[in-house]
């Protein structure tokens, strides 16, 4: 800690502590994870940064989404995503995340992560080597300073185009919204709903 | 009394500030031992600040008083045990109630983490009770033979004792519970090879593993008075305490740092290999101990 920074710190100690304490969610979306060992580990020491691999999602503030999105992965990564606490920060690893990648044309991968979940910052790259991770943690520093790794506001804000977009992929979503919907999805699900309901009662008068 | 109660409130605070200090020293030396930089060792420090800034989630009430239960304990079990010359708490049995305070923070944190419904906290807790019955056993055979040689249950009367007459380590009956207590050492202040319970590559962080914000913090603030109770106790009964806070702490760094270089070398226990490790040797070692104290010979 450099002592031009105490006066920072006495100023915003939530917003330093953010900074200087990423706990990064150890989760395996795809083959970037195989980059994370060497990054943690004594090749290239992340604990230096004080980027640590947080044992669950509820001790997380980082998820760094390490390549290729898959419809069942996304799944996952949305679930983690909700458990982690607030605020919280993603960063997109690889090129997969970005555009697909080399499966660009592929039936089964998710091709923009961010219609799903926010995203404060890409790694392109396949793969990126470890140090665009530390570069990239810089870069998180210097947006996290001025309020613009706003990803977690933007899910709240914005969270019926997210919800939608995710309930498109993967039909209808097995646990509650995390945020209250607007009034129009939910009159639009109970019209769906009801629909099914007939469809249902029509098949069993047919019976 | 104004000195008791002035104590009473700077001695939590004191063992706080050691608390975090050590688990800073230890991941900083445990990355010099890997051969990293590591990180600041103000990082606990920079972590608990984190978690307190972040949103929390509860599970009830009792998740929340839990937590207190087990922090509370922890909190009146520290002033009972001399530090240097502040012992608040402290009087004649002062043993005895540390035996049965120091339960009631793995209690409390198995009453907290039942909420929460996560396989992980019930694999954890069961592995924490476990593990507490495991070192339950040697622990109190070695408190029966110091209370059995020096005749008195009172930890002040101990360090008085010692510091007359020499250190218990180094003295002919006493220096075997000495040993079986730096064997299970490890175990009470959850390091490796007994870290078992919040393995965090096995069970993400076992009773842990639900807790987010301020519940996380006050829980890391737990396992720092937990570090400072063990080395503190273990101080006070063999090494012969001390009449400063100074040379307290100077003593309390060399015990940490070999706790610590066991912790950085060794792989980690498997539970049934925990339990049978402990009941064999320290306990063995303690029960020969306790033997001989009562023979007249020593």
């Amino acid at each position: 800690m450099d002592r031009n920074q105490i006066a920072k710190w006495l100023k915003s100690p939530d917003k330093m502590a953010r900074k200087y304490s990423l706990g990064a969610v150890y989760f395996c979306t795809g083959c970037g994870i195989i980059e994370i060992p060497p990054v943690i580990t004594s090749r290239w020491d992340a604990e230096r940064f004080g980027v640590v691999a947080a044992p669950s999602p509820r001790h997380a503030n980082l998820f760094l989404i390490t390549g290729y999105v898959a419809v069942k992965t996304l799944k996952a990564i949305i679930r983690t995503y909700e458990q982690m606490p607030e605020p919280k920060y993603t960063v997109a690893f690889g090129s997969c995340p970005i555009n697909g990648g080399m499966y660009w044309d592929s039936y089964n991968t998710i091709k923009h992560l961010d219609k799903y979940i926010p995203i404060d910052g890409w790694i392109a790259g396949c793969m990126p080597r470890p140090e665009a991770i530390f570069i990239a943690v810089t870069k998180l520093w210097m947006m996290i300073d001025k309020d613009a790794a706003n990803g977690y506001i933007r899910y709240r804000e914005h969270y019926d185009y997210y919800r939608r977009n995710q309930e498109k992929v993967l039909g209808k979503l097995a646990w509650p919204p995390l945020y209250p919907l607007n009034k129009s999805i939910e009159v639009e699900r109970k019209e769906s709903k009801s629909k099914e309901y007939k469809e249902k009662e029509l098949l069993s008068v047919s019976e | 009394m104004v000195i008791k109660i002035i104590q009473i409130i700077v001695y939590p605070i004191l063992a706080f500030i050691i608390g975090i200090f050590f688990i800073g020293l230890s991941r900083k030396m445990m990355a010099r031992i890997h051969r990293r930089y590591g990180p600041p060792i103000t990082q606990p420090l920079i972590d608990l600040i984190r978690f307190f800034y972040q949103k929390g989630f509860s599970h009830g009430s009792i998740f929340n008083f839990g937590i207190i239960l087990s922090l509370a304990g922890s909190i009146v079990v520290l002033l009972f045990i001399p530090f240097g010359r502040m012992s608040p708490l402290s009087s004649s049995g002062g043993l005895l109630v540390i035996l049965y305070i120091m339960l009631f923070a793995p209690l409390g944190v198995a009453l907290s983490g039942g909420e929460g419904a996560n396989p992980n906290i019930s694999i954890g807790i069961s592995r924490k009770l476990i593990l507490s019955l495991g070192y339950e056993v040697p622990f109190l055979l070695i408190i029966l033979a110091i209370m059995t040689y020096y005749k008195t249950t009172s930890i002040t009367e101990i360090v008085k004792i010692q510091q007359e007459a020499g250190w218990a380590l180094f003295s002919i009956p006493l220096f075997l519970p000495g040993i079986a207590y730096l064997l299970i050492l490890p175990a009470i202040i959850g390091m490796r090879p007994f870290d078992i319970v919040s393995a965090p590559q096995e069970i993400s962080s076992g009773p842990m593993v639900e807790y987010s914000g301020k519940y996380l913090a006050l829980v890391h603030i737990e396992h720092a008075f937990t570090l400072f109770i063990g080395i503190a106790l273990f101080i006070n009964l063999f090494l012969g305490g001390a009449t400063n806070i100074g040379f307290f702490f100077l003593k309390m760094i060399v015990l940490f740092v070999i706790v610590l270089i066991v912790n950085a070398v060794f792989p980690r226990y498997r539970v049934e290999q925990a339990i049978k490790y402990l009941w064999k040797w320290p306990t063995l070692i303690a029960f020969v101990g306790l033997i001989l104290t009562k023979i007249p010979i020593f």
